[in-house]
């Protein structure tokens, strides 16, 4: 299975952390680069994101995010360039003009951006929703209402995105032609089809609501959560290295 | 074990009682199957026996349901659930984990089993659906039929006195449905378990229940013995019910003044009438 945010079944070193270890890298690690704008910093920590996409087997669904997430932070990108002259003049603009430093800004932004993402994406691509949740549970007390309720939004994203496909498929075989003309003109097809999806989406959160409730929802508790979620050695080791990365961030910041 | 009495029910939002003046009895550990036109009633039916009407479903309810004495307005969907196991049509929904063991375990969790009896229970019911295998397996990565029997393990871990399946083998073929209802069949009667199934195979109905109910626009047309039932083949038609081929040919032929035997309600019996007919 591959779909966006499904689970990919398997035993390598990220899969076996424990679930809060791995979220509270990712953010550390994501915190991290938020924190710095040192370019060779952010390039080590973009290859250390690859090295641990590369260690769990999933590279392709890594360069997949890096591509998409290349789009988005290429227009933060572009508008940085453009708006803030700093450096050596290159190119001059008629409201300023573009400098060496607004290029080095701007793939600050780009790396910044790519290498954030890839640990918080892994995170939920090696770790199954239940036992997120059921770690934030058992292991920082959170109400299990609110760690099932943010479960069951990253589980419904997959399925929402299938229904989006499906009615864009039953729209493109009654001759809609979304693989025709630009990113305008697909966005203006697409914003239709939000209203069957919200009102499928509807049904379905509400269907599965009543489906938990009969299932005793209501009555869990921490400790009725059959699972134990145990931190190792290794767990303490990587969150030991969320901290080391993150203090270093920060020590480059201020100097 | 359920009791409905003048039973009425009308969506908020609709124009006419979905359900109407229903009455039925269904005793403790019969295999009951319920079956009807499109739009008749039988999900609402279910709704009503597993307190989702009028608990999540507002709407005017007249009369009442007893699950075990207790009255489904009266007692909260959380106390009903412990009682009353359900599976739902579109079982996609009911699904809250990405794996099968996650979500055998989730009912358990829940209601506190104690965690030495956890791992036995969730082996009987897979075993008991014949999916053991299946266990560590991703639920998307399943047929349908595959989900179906993991969602009626799931319920059955959590060993409810009642258990509602609402067309639990509407995306299965034929042998499939039919493993299904003879897994539950046996698993029910080991464990003296009242099940009510809404199901659109009436050969199946017919094979495997004791009390086969038909509903007709939110009344019950028919109710009893699945042989009782099935000899009014022809007003089965009528309201778009289809009776098993067999047993129409052969109420045809006690019509016709040919036959005088019990109803046949499978092939075999059919066979052996015809043959007493020929000879």
């Amino acid at each position: 299975m591959d779909g966006f945010l499904e689970y990919v079944p398997g035993n390598s070193f990220l899969h076996r952390l424990n679930p809060v270890t791995k979220i509270a890298f990712a953010i550390m690690f994501a915190i991290a680069c938020f924190c710095t704008g040192n370019l060779v910093f952010l390039c080590l920590m973009l290859a250390l994101g690859l090295a641990l996409a590369a260690s769990c087997s999933m590279m392709r669904q890594t360069l997949g995010l890096m591509r998409a997430v290349l789009a988005f932070s290429l227009v933060l990108a572009v508008l940085l360039l453009l708006t803030t002259p700093k450096g050596d003049l290159l190119v001059e603009l008629p409201w300023g003009y573009i400098g060496s430093d607004s290029i080095l800004a701007a793939v600050v932004t780009v790396i910044r951006l790519e290498a954030a993402a890839i640990p918080l994406f892994l995170t939920f691509y090696v770790t199954k929703m239940t036992d997120l949740s059921n770690s934030f549970v058992k292991v920082l007390h959170v109400p299990y209402r609110y760690a099932f309720t943010f479960a069951s939004t990253v589980h419904f994203i997959p399925v929402f995105m299938n229904d989006m496909r499906g009615i864009m498929e039953a729209q493109t075989a009654r001759g809609v032609e979304f693989d025709q003309g630009g990113m305008v003109r697909k966005i203006r097809l697409m914003v239709p089809l939000c209203v069957p999806l919200l009102i499928s989406s509807v049904r379905k959160t509400n269907s599965s609501a009543i489906a938990a409730e009969v299932r005793g929802f209501n009555l869990r508790t921490r400790e009725s959560g059959y699972k134990r979620y145990p931190m190792t050695g290794a767990d303490w080791a990587v969150i030991a290295l969320g901290v080391v990365v993150l203090a270093a961030a920060i020590a480059l910041s201020l100097l | 074990m359920i009791e409905i009495e003048d039973l009425t029910f009308q969506y908020r939002e609709s124009d006419a009682p979905v359900i109407e003046d229903m009455s039925l009895s269904i005793p403790s550990g019969a295999f009951a199957g319920i079956i009807g036109a499109a739009g008749s009633g039988k999900s609402t039916l279910t709704y009503a026996l597993n307190g989702i009407v009028p608990h999540c479903y507002p709407g005017d309810f007249y009369g009442s349901v007893r699950i075990d004495g207790n009255d489904t307005c009266d007692t909260t969907l959380t106390d009903l659930s412990q009682m009353v196991g359900s599976v739902c049509q579109d079982i996609d929904s009911q699904f809250v984990s990405a794996v099968v063991e996650d979500e055998m375990l989730y009912g358990l969790e829940n209601y506190g089993v104690p965690h030495d009896q956890i791992e036995g229970r969730v082996q009987e019911a897979l075993e008991a659906m014949g999916i053991a295998d299946l266990r560590q397996r991703l639920i998307a990565s399943l047929s349908g039929g595959q989900k179906q029997k993991v969602a009626i393990a799931s319920i059955l871990a959590m060993r409810p006195s009642v258990l509602v399946l609402d067309e639990p083998t509407a995306e299965l073929d034929p042998a499939s449905s039919r493993n299904v209802f003879a897994l539950l069949s046996h698993y029910a009667e080991a464990h003296g378990t009242t099940v009510v199934v809404v199901e659109q195979k009436i050969a199946l109905l017919s094979e495997f229940t004791d009390l086969l109910v038909v509903v007709e626009a939110g009344r019950i047309r028919f109710a009893g013995a699945p042989e009782e039932v099935l000899a009014h083949s022809e007003e089965l038609l009528e309201i778009g019910v289809n009776c098993p081929r067999c047993t129409t040919l052969m109420n045809r032929l006690a019509a016709g003044g040919l036959y005088a035997g019990p109803v046949c309600t499978d092939v075999p019996s059919a066979c052996r009438a015809l043959c007493e007919v020929a000879a």
